[in-house]
């Protein structure tokens, strides 16, 4: 926990839905929220500064900012570089009022400076999607990998529909068809609440990549939707940390 | 700043600090940009090559891909794929726009000499491109919906391996018989009557039960229908259109629609 890897894992999970990523900076916390170039999914990202302090306790890394600001960088580049530390080595990265370059030094075995532009900020502000949630599930994330991994082999959309009882998985392809059950109290669904019983269809090419990022991230991933609504995927995050997903539902349409 | 104005038009802009900086703002706000002027374009990547001083229009879209145009030709006489990054300079007199595209590594340089119009726009167009299905949604929308071909049919397998090639669709009818599906896009003619009847041929020497053989293709094309009576091969008219609507049952909602609408 205490070396680049939280860093690097975190900001891989942002880059699977956007490659330009505007940062919101201020003395307290650093967030995104945005939606990919399809708006189909949106991550919705906020570290308090405190993240970075139970970083620091070991050789990690700290957060200083003195005055609100947005950043926007290339993040299928600045992941290059983020991809570059090992264990146990540290990042820092600083940004150039005069240059607006983002400077990026890891040092641990030995040092190295890298630097990258930084590109104009994204204005618009992107809402959350305000949606009355009639199913809350929490499972372990490694277990809804599985899941999605079992559902992808046989299709690339799933229909997933909850009871009081269970949390139910039905993905149809051409030829094969999956049915992945996961029972109140088994191992990998933890809680499940369920106001009314509902069912919603979404894309697995969405939901694997997201759920195989954010999962290095995480251990415990909690899943909210409801009836031919978008789901709500928050992967539980270190301090007041939260790294959360929005995707819109596949429907019928006559 | 360019502001939110629609269009920004220059009719023959000098090539001076001014339009340099206007053309950054233009790259750093992904305006679509169109630069039309003499020029030289250099080219570097998987190959390298050079072009001489001409007259051509340059577009750098939104999503930052580049086309060159030359005054003839449907297609770009070089092009970059989109995420290109920009550098724009002045250099000996000429206003220098350099793409560079870096996986796979690859770099534009346009050498503008002089510069006839330099339009800036800032273009809106979220609409849904719908193409009318392809042989192969024709397949996958009679594998989802396999009464559009016949009632009862059931499919077994896709592109099967049938010699003498690969069977489109495979399965068993009502009756418990195999049937072969060849499928055809549009009006399907003598070639497609043999090929189906190659397929039916060899499945029938290795299966100790009836072979059909099914045709479905909008139309059959004349003089055709005898010969797959001969053949005991049947037609099932299926159109291109139908099947894509089927396909389209399901779409994909966007976020955007939940953004306020819903409470």
């Amino acid at each position: 926990m205490t070396d680049a890897r939280l860093l690097r894992d975190t900001f891989s999970a942002i880059g699977i839905l956007i490659d330009e990523a505007t940062f919101n900076l201020t003395p307290e916390n650093i967030n995104l929220r945005a939606m990919d170039p399809s708006r189909v999914a949106m991550v919705d990202f906020f570290w308090p500064k405190t993240v970075f302090d139970e970083a620091a306790e070991g050789t990690g890394f700290q957060y200083e900012c003195d005055q609100p600001q947005k950043i926007c960088v290339n993040l299928t580049e600045l992941l290059k570089l983020l991809r570059r530390t090992s264990k146990e080595e540290a990042v820092e990265m600083s940004l150039n009022p005069e240059t607006q370059r983002l400077q990026i030094s890891i040092t641990g075995k030995y040092n190295r400076v890298f630097n990258m532009p930084t590109l104009e900020p994204q204005e618009e502000e992107v809402p959350t999607p305000k949606i009355t949630f009639k199913v809350q599930a929490k499972v372990t994330a490694y277990g809804l990998r599985q899941v999605i991994e079992d559902a992808q082999l046989v299709s690339d959309h799933v229909r997933i529909e909850a009871d009081t009882e269970k949390l139910v998985l039905n993905a149809t392809g051409d030829l094969m068809g999956a049915t992945i059950e996961l029972k109140k109290g088994s191992d990998a669904l933890l809680e499940l609440q369920t106001q009314e019983p509902s069912k919603a269809t979404y894309s697995l090419s969405y939901l694997s990549e997201i759920i195989k990022a954010a999962s290095a991230t995480s251990e415990i991933a909690t899943l909210e939707f409801a009836n031919d609504m978008p789901i709500r995927i928050d992967f539980q995050q270190p301090k007041e940390g939260k790294l959360t997903y929005y995707l819109a539902p596949r429907i019928e349409v006559e | 700043m360019l502001g939110v104005r629609k269009a920004w038009v220059l009719y023959t802009p000098e090539i001076n600090e001014e339009t340099k900086t206007l053309i950054e703002q233009s790259l750093a706000q992904r305006r679509m940009l169109l630069l039309i002027g003499k020029c030289r374009v250099e080219y570097q990547g998987r190959a390298t090559s050079r072009l001489d001083a001409g007259d051509r229009l340059i577009i750098v879209k939104q999503d930052h891909s580049l086309l060159v145009h030359r005054p003839i030709g449907h297609e770009a006489v070089n092009w970059q794929l989109s995420g290109c990054v920009f550098r724009v300079s002045i250099e000996e007199g000429a206003l220098v726009v350099t793409s560079i595209h870096q996986r796979p590594h690859e770099l534009v340089k346009i050498c503008f000499d002089q510069l006839h119009l330099a339009v800036i726009l800032n273009l809106k167009d979220q609409a849904e491109f719908t193409l009318h299905a392809t042989e192969e949604d024709m397949q996958k929308a009679i594998l989802l919906e396999p009464s559009i071909l016949e009632d009862g049919f059931t499919p077994v397998s896709y592109e099967k391996k049938v010699e003498p090639g690969f069977v489109d669709i495979y399965g068993v009818d009502s009756e418990g018989r195999f049937a072969v599906v060849e499928i055809k896009r549009k009006a399907a003619g003598r070639n497609a009557v043999l090929q189906l009847s190659r397929y039916v041929k060899t499945l029938r020497e290795g299966a100790n039960r009836e072979v059909r053989g099914i045709l479905a293709a909008p139309e059959i094309a004349k003089g055709c229908q005898r010969l797959l009576e001969s053949l005991k091969l049947s037609f099932k008219p299926l159109n291109p259109q139908k099947c894509a609507s089927i396909l389209q049952r399901t779409k994909t909602l966007s976020l955007t629609d939940f953004l306020e609408t819903h409470q």
